[in-house]
Formats: structure tokens, sequence, C-alpha cells
């Protein structure tokens, strides 16, 4: 198996914790509408980062490489259906259960 | 296998393949996991477009510097870990040993914050399933907010433990030099393990800590 270089490694860290940096001080920004997929955007490019340096899988075999992606687009159908209709539901599904 | 340079097993044809199957294997399994999580995070952004106003107060609740600091902590245990791979194959059992060790340090001091600020939640009387003196007359979805909470870094904090566990086995056979050039690829998947966690806190990070007010 081919392997990932130190080097890269360091860079990784490194831009994972300016990427801390920048979603932390942008958590004061007001960014109205766009604060959550800001932040989760930002979460999601550290993620890949740490998925395919810290975890190698960029120098993984084709098998392993879709067993993951598969996993991903699974969630991501799960979360974003799941959601979307929770906002485009009349009447929102979810109501409270009764006072106990 | 108490050889370090023993080969493979009999059922496979090389170390390599060896190596390759176990990868292999821990990745299907992390996919499962991911699936376990995505549920969570689905029932999260379900609730949260339900009841925006709330989810927004009660991140803006939670004490953000100290989440804050358990990410930068979990993101440099990451890498040590993954520098101990590194070395490990380099032939440096001793400095992947330190490094290891390391990272254990970080997993216990991520516990201890989270701990320190659980105890913070408790003495305001914040409990899961929206029990506790703090949720009188407050709405609904605050309740909800911090049962997701509790459930979700509760899941987290057990995966740390885990993983700390994990480390300690192979730190110790590190030391009695189980794990050594060829046969090094047990690390590798100790160490994705421990990766599988920092990618979870990421996205724990920004929507309990980062993301008050509403969308």
């Amino acid at each position: 198996m081919r392997a990932i270089s130190e080097r890269a490694t360091l860079l990784t860290l490194l831009a994972l914790l300016g990427l801390t940096a920048l979603s932390f001080a942008l958590s004061y920004v007001h960014l109205g509408a766009l604060n959550i997929p800001v932040a989760i955007a930002i979460a999601a490019v550290k993620a890949t980062l740490v998925v395919t340096v810290f975890m190698e899988l960029a120098v993984e075999k084709f098998t392993v490489k879709v067993s993951l992606i598969m996993g991903f687009v699974f969630a991501a159908l799960l979360i974003g259906l799941m959601v979307a209709d929770v906002v485009t539901r009349a009447d929102a599904p979810l109501l409270p259960p009764p006072p106990s | 296998m108490s050889d370090a340079k023993a080969t493979h097993l009999e059922h496979f044809q090389d170390l390599e393949q060896q190596a390759h199957a176990a990868r292999l294997g821990i990745w299907i399994f992390l996919a499962s996991e991911l699936l376990l999580f995505a549920g969570l995070f689905a029932l999260y952004g379900a609730y949260r477009a339900h009841y925006p106003a709330a989810f927004g107060w009660g991140v803006d609740h939670n004490v953000r510097a100290l989440g804050t600091l358990n990410t930068a902590i979990l993101i440099c245990s990451s890498y040590s870990v993954a520098k101990s791979v590194h070395m490990l194959r380099r032939g440096r059992p001793r400095f992947a040993a330190g490094l290891v060790a390391f990272t254990l340090a970080c997993g216990c001091a991520f516990l201890v914050i989270k701990g320190v600020e659980y105890a913070t939640h408790f003495r305001e009387g914040v409990f899961p399933g929206g029990h506790g003196s703090f949720f009188l007359g407050q709405p609904q979805g605050l309740k909800v907010f911090y049962t997701l909470y509790f459930l979700m870094t509760g899941l987290h904090g057990i995966h740390v433990v885990v993983g700390m566990g994990l480390l300690v086995w192979l730190l110790s056979r590190i030391l009695r030099g189980q794990l050594a050039v060829p046969h090094t690829h047990p690390l590798d998947i100790g160490a994705v393990y421990w990766h599988l966690i920092d990618v979870v806190w990421i996205f724990l990070w920004p929507i309990f800590y980062l993301t008050p007010g509403t969308f």
C-alpha cells in the first residue's frame, strides 16, 4: 500500500486547527439563515481532511472507498429527506406528547 | 501472535492481504457506525426544523469555549495517533508508544472537560428527558434539545472510552514488542477508530455549540 507523507499529515493538522478557529470566529458573526449551512460546510471540509489524510482513505483500495462513500450517501439521504419532510409539511409532523 | 516478525495467518496469501482484510473490516464497521450516528443527526435536523427558536437558545446556553477547547484537543489527538502509525512503520516503536500515550492523555482531558460540562448542567437542573428544575415553564423544544444533547454527546463519550481502551491494549502490545515492522496494521485499525471519534465530534461541535439563533 502506498502511504500518506508525514508532511501531508502535519499540514492537515494545521489546516484543521485553522478551520476550527475560522468556524469559532464565524459563530460570533450574524449570518442569519447561512449560520448553520456555513458551520456544517466547514465541518464537512474538516471531516473530509481527517478521512482522506489521517485515515489514509486517499491511498486505500477501491473496495474500502466504496464502503465509506455509500455510507455517506445513505446518511445524507436519511438526514436530507427527514428535514425536508418537517420543513415542507403544512402541519408539522412532530407534535409534542400530551403533558403528563 | 507473540512474534513481531511472524508472517501472515495461514488463510491469507501474504501479510499485505491480511492487512487489507483487516482495514476493509474496520471500514465496514465504521460505515455501520456512521448510520447509527446518522439516525441521531437526522433526528436533530428534524427537531431543529420544528423548534428553531428553542434549539437556538439551547445552543447559546452551552459554553462555546469548552466545546471549542474539546474540538482542538480531539484534533491534536487525531494527529498524534496518525503520527504514531507513521513512526511504527518507520521502525521507531518507542516514539510511536509515546504518541499513543499522548493520544490517551488527550482522551482523558476531553472526558474531564465533558464531565465538567455535565456537572454544570446537573447543578443548573438540566437532566436528560426534560427532567429537572431548569425546564419549569420552558418550551417543549428545549427539553428535546437537551435530551438529544445528552444522548449524542453521551454516545460519543462512550466511543471515546472504548477508543481509549483499544489504544491502551495497542500501547501494551507496542511496549511488549508485539507490534513492529512488518506487523504494524493493528495500530492502523485502532487509529482509524480513533479518527472516527474525531469526525463525529467535528459535526457535534457546530450543532451543539456554534449555531445559536434561528434559521
